[in-house]
């Protein structure tokens, strides 16, 4: 048989056509902000330094009299540079409140390479896109 | 024993070096002394005649080890050959004379690492500019851009840097500005 050398020209694929990806792809990184408690773990991890994170302390009044004012960290910016990361999923790992997940989505080219870093807002969206992890392998 | 584990033995007692295997691929390690010999054996007499690859290791305090992908296409075998040379005198005779491709990996293995290759007909630099000064793949290279990069790290929970009296987060890798750059002390610097 011979071969269908125009089979290649007629292919319709990416971006007309979204590809199949695997549910598990490093496609991007999601944040669920509301696990966020603004450690710096994962930015001070980061190998290629592409989390930029900022916080603030807000102090609560005691719950009671006598008790003691209680401080937490409140998140003010949560920015990845999809320029710079690497997808390595260090982040990911280190995170101890699971607010990163990796997500499939990865259609978000940009025409300029400042257009990479994509804020908490758009890395929330992304949150929708995460798949869950498959069942564990079961003990043999 | 799998045919590569054979052959392995076989070349390491040609050679006087040591056979092992770690993550399904044999290897064998040779002084750098018998590097050609090993090599010329593995082509010649086992007919692994496919050069794949040839790299550094950065075996920081000690020194380099060199590293050579051998493999023969026709049933698929192919193992590791790795020496070790110190890093006060990191040479290694070149191995462009038994597998001619091997010419640009020793190159960039020479530039990358400072391993010189003795007998390499161009030993050029291959992706790093004539005026290139260090090696950059050498552990103890400074990565000059991330001194001089603010570290998204420095940033304490809850906003501000370090309190006072405590030690500010450093990022691993990078010596502090005081360490080395141009607003070091001279004489400190690398």
């Amino acid at each position: 048989m011979g071969t269908d050398v125009g089979a290649r020209d007629r292919q319709v694929s990416a971006p007309e056509v979204p590809p199949a990806v695997p549910a598990r792809s490093r496609g991007v990184i999601a944040l669920l902000a509301d696990n966020c408690t603004s450690c710096m773990i994962c930015a001070r991890e980061c190998p290629d330094w592409c989390i930029h994170i900022d916080s603030h302390t807000e102090v609560e009044p005691a719950e009671r009299e006598g008790g003691r004012p209680r401080s937490h960290y409140v998140l003010d910016r949560f920015a990845i540079d999809f320029a710079l990361c690497m997808y390595c999923g260090i982040c990911i790992e280190v995170c101890p409140f699971d607010a990163l997940y990796w997500a499939p989505e990865h259609g978000y080219s940009a025409r300029d390479v400042g257009d990479l870093t994509h804020e908490r807002d758009r890395l929330g969206e992304w949150m929708g896109a995460v798949v869950l992890p498959p069942d564990e392998d079961p003990v043999r | 024993m799998s045919a590569t584990a054979a052959v392995a033995d076989a070349l390491a007692r040609q050679a006087g070096g040591t056979a092992s295997a770690a993550f399904g691929l044999d290897c064998v390690e040779v002084s750098a002394q018998r590097w050609l010999t090993a090599l010329q054996a593995a082509r010649d007499q086992h007919r692994l005649g496919y050069f794949d690859w040839l790299g550094g290791v950065d075996e920081a305090p000690e020194g380099f080890a060199v590293v050579i992908h051998l493999a023969e296409l026709s049933s698929c075998r192919h193992l590791l050959l790795r020496t070790r040379v110190p890093r006060s005198a990191p040479v290694l005779s070149s191995a462009v004379g038994l597998f001619a491709g091997a010419a640009w990996h020793e190159r960039e293995t020479a530039e990358m690492y400072g391993v010189v290759f003795e007998g390499h007909p161009q030993p050029t630099p291959l992706l790093l500019g004539e005026d290139f000064d260090g090696h950059p793949l050498r552990k103890d290279f400074v990565l000059a851009s991330r001194v001089a990069m603010p570290w998204p790290g420095t940033a304490e929970p809850g906003g501000g840097t370090a309190r006072q009296g405590r030690r500010p987060p450093r990022p691993p890798g990078v010596p502090d500005a005081g360490e080395w750059g141009p607003t070091s002390a001279p004489g400190t610097g690398r």
